[in-house]
Formats: C-alpha cells, sequence, structure tokens
C-alpha cells in the first residue's frame, strides 16, 4: 500500500498484517501515483532483527525493519529521523531528547498535565525535513511505547536535552555541545550519500535551532524553565 | 601511510566529525571526533604521505615548533595504526 509519510509518497512492501493496521492513518487516497521511496525488508535483515529483539511476532520485526528501510532513503529528500518527543505548542514544535530513561515521556506528560494544549506530534521516532523556513517534524506511525503521536506536523523551533536532577536548571547549549550530544538520536545510514547527507542536515538543524540542556526533576518548576526558555513566553502558575 | 577509504570528514555544529561508510561502517561503529589539527592531518593523510611529509605539513600550517609538529604527527599516527585505519 502506499502511504504518505513526512509529506512523501511511501510505498510500503511488507508480508505481515500488523504493518497495515499500524499505518493505517497514514494511508494515501492516491494509491496508483508514484511513490517517492519504496520501504522493503530483506531476508537477512529480518533476522538480524530477530536476534536484536527475540521474543517479538514477525510482524513486529518487520515493522522495525520498514522504519528503517525508509528512514535510510530518506535523507536524499532533505529528511532525517531523529530519536526524540516533539511537542506543538501555539503552531510551534519542540523537541525533548535524552537517553532512553532520562524523562523524556515524563517531562512530556508533565507539559500535556500543566499546559493546555500542547499536542504530541511524536513520542519517539518522528521525521524531520530541512525546507527553506527552517525545519520542520512530522509526526509519523511509528510513535515509541507509549503510541503518543499525531499525523501532523510543525516547525520546529528548540531542542531541548534532558537529564535528571535534584535541582531544576536550564542553559542554552553551544553548537558543538549540541554536536555531541545529536549524534547519539540520529540514524546514520551508511550508505555514502546518504551518509552525507544526514552529516549536512545535522548540521543545519544544530546551526539553525536554539538547544538547550535542561536538569530537572518531575515538578512543575521544570515544565516553566523548559517553557520559558523554549518559546520564549511568561510561564503562569 | 595512507588512510584507508569509506571515512567521511564533515564539520558539524562547528566539530570535525569522521564517520565511516559503505563497507567499512561493518567493520568499525560509531563516529570520531578531532580537533583542529587532528582534522588537519586526517586530511592530509587521506592522500598518501609520509610521517616527514605531515610534520613539514604542520610546521607549514601553524607555524609551530618542528619538535611539537614531529610529536603531534607521531601520536596521531599511532592512534591510526592502533585502530587499523591505514591502508
Amino acid at each position: 500500500m502506499v502511504y504518505e509519510i513526512a509529506g512523501l509518497r511511501v510505498r510500503i512492501e511488507n508480508k505481515y498484517e500488523y504493518t497495515d493496521a499500524f499505518c493505517k492513518e497514514y494511508l494515501a487516497k492516491e494509491q496508483n501515483l508514484p511513490v517517492d521511496i519504496i520501504a522493503k525488508v530483506t531476508d537477512s535483515e529480518m533476522e538480524a532483527e530477530k536476534q536484536a529483539s527475540p521474543n517479538f511476532s514477525d510482524g513486529y520485526i518487520e515493522n522495525i525493519c520498514l522504519y528503517r528501510s525508509l528512514c535510510l532513503q530518506i535523507p536524499a529528500f532533505k529528511r532525517m529521523l531523529m530519536h526524540c518527543a516533539v511537542l506543538e505548542y501555539e503552531g510551534k514544535g519542540y523537541a525533548f531528547l535524552g537517553k532512553s530513561g532520562t524523562g523524556k515521556s515524563t517531562h512530556t506528560k508533565l507539559w500535556k498535565r500543566y499546559l493546555k494544549t500542547p499536542t504530541m506530534i511524536n513520542g519517539d521516532k518522528p521525521i524531520l525535513e530541512e525546507t527553506e523556513n527552517g525545519f520542520i517534524a512530522y509526526g509519523t506511525p511509528w510513535r515509541g511505547k507509549e503510541g503518543w503521536g499525531t499525523n501532523a506536523s510543525a516547525p520546529l523551533c528548540g531542542l531541548c536535552f534532558l537529564e535528571q536532577a535534584k535541582e531544576n536548571s536550564i542553559r542554552k547549549l553551544t553548537p558543538s555541545e549540541v554536536s555531541g550530544r545529536l549524534f547519539q538520536q540520529i540514524l546514520m545510514p551508511n550508505e555514502e550519500s546518504a551518509a552525507i547527507a544526514t552529516l549536512e542536515l545535522t548540521d543545519k538543524l544544530i546551526m539553525q535551532t536554539p538547544a538547550y540542556l535542561l536538569r530537572c526533576d518531575i515538578s512543575e518548576e521544570a515544565v516553566k524553565l523548559s517553557f520559558e526558555a523554549l518559546t520564549g513566553l511568561k510561564y503562569h502558575y | 601511510m595512507k588512510i584507508k577509504k569509506g571515512f567521511i570528514l564533515r564539520v558539524v555544529g562547528g566539530e570535525n566529525v569522521v564517520v565511516p561508510v559503505g563497507e567499512l561502517s561493518k567493520q568499525f561503529h560509531g563516529m570520531i571526533n578531532l580537533n583542529e589539527t587532528g582534522a588537519f592531518m586526517w586530511k592530509f593523510f587521506s592522500e598518501e604521505h609520509t610521517i616527514e611529509e605531515a610534520i613539514d605539513a604542520l610546521c607549514a600550517e601553524y607555524e609551530v615548533e618542528r619538535e611539537r609538529a614531529a610529536a603531534d604527527v607521531q601520536k596521531f599516527a599511532d592512534v591510526l595504526i592502533q585502530n587499523a585505519f591505514i591502508e
């Protein structure tokens, strides 16, 4: 079937039904027009993923491999996968990043609790597109274990790296600090032209997007700090 | 001495970053960060050159004392060899 994901027409060649249901919100109305990308999985990729993720169904394994296939092809279209959670607030997108277990889900949950209108674009694996007016973050069917996400997009206006701490603090990161942290959260293709495109996209992302380090607990004060730094707005308790 | 083909060096967020591609990416994982002189030497050894030539080039580029340049180049060459980055 053909899907519209991150502004691209993608034909997904799945064998297992799992992915049909998984991607159904993204089904393209026009199934017969040309596609930008064909996502498919080889037997050896399936086998390798089974080794890495035992105890999962073949449909699930295939589904993970299909997203990797898609994401390894998107750099040619000025797009890349970034492992993060993206919230949209009053028309602007903000990405929250951190190693697994540093509290991305917790912190974004706090935004939803204390701020009335944020929308979760994607809780885990959004696609970013470079445009003339900066980067856009797109929701995708792949949205992490919580399943948080929307078939929507927002201009990416800030990055917020999270670390757990007893006392809340926030500071702006320099481009070189962001560079070190960001590489852990992107998918680097092995294929040369895709790798070059990814490096160039990453550089532009770093140079164009303000980034902060939030050291935080799980209090409302943590939300105030990230909200004020990212949006430039005043937080009202 | 020459660095294997299949590494890409790019400036990302002001940092010199090297990543392996193609066949090399199966052999090497992750990425390498280089400082300014490291990046200079990486580019220099991307073509076939001797250690002596690298010392000359480093002296010319950065106006450092020969002894210091020799130590830097030798240290860099050791890292390249230890990590099997050399053809």
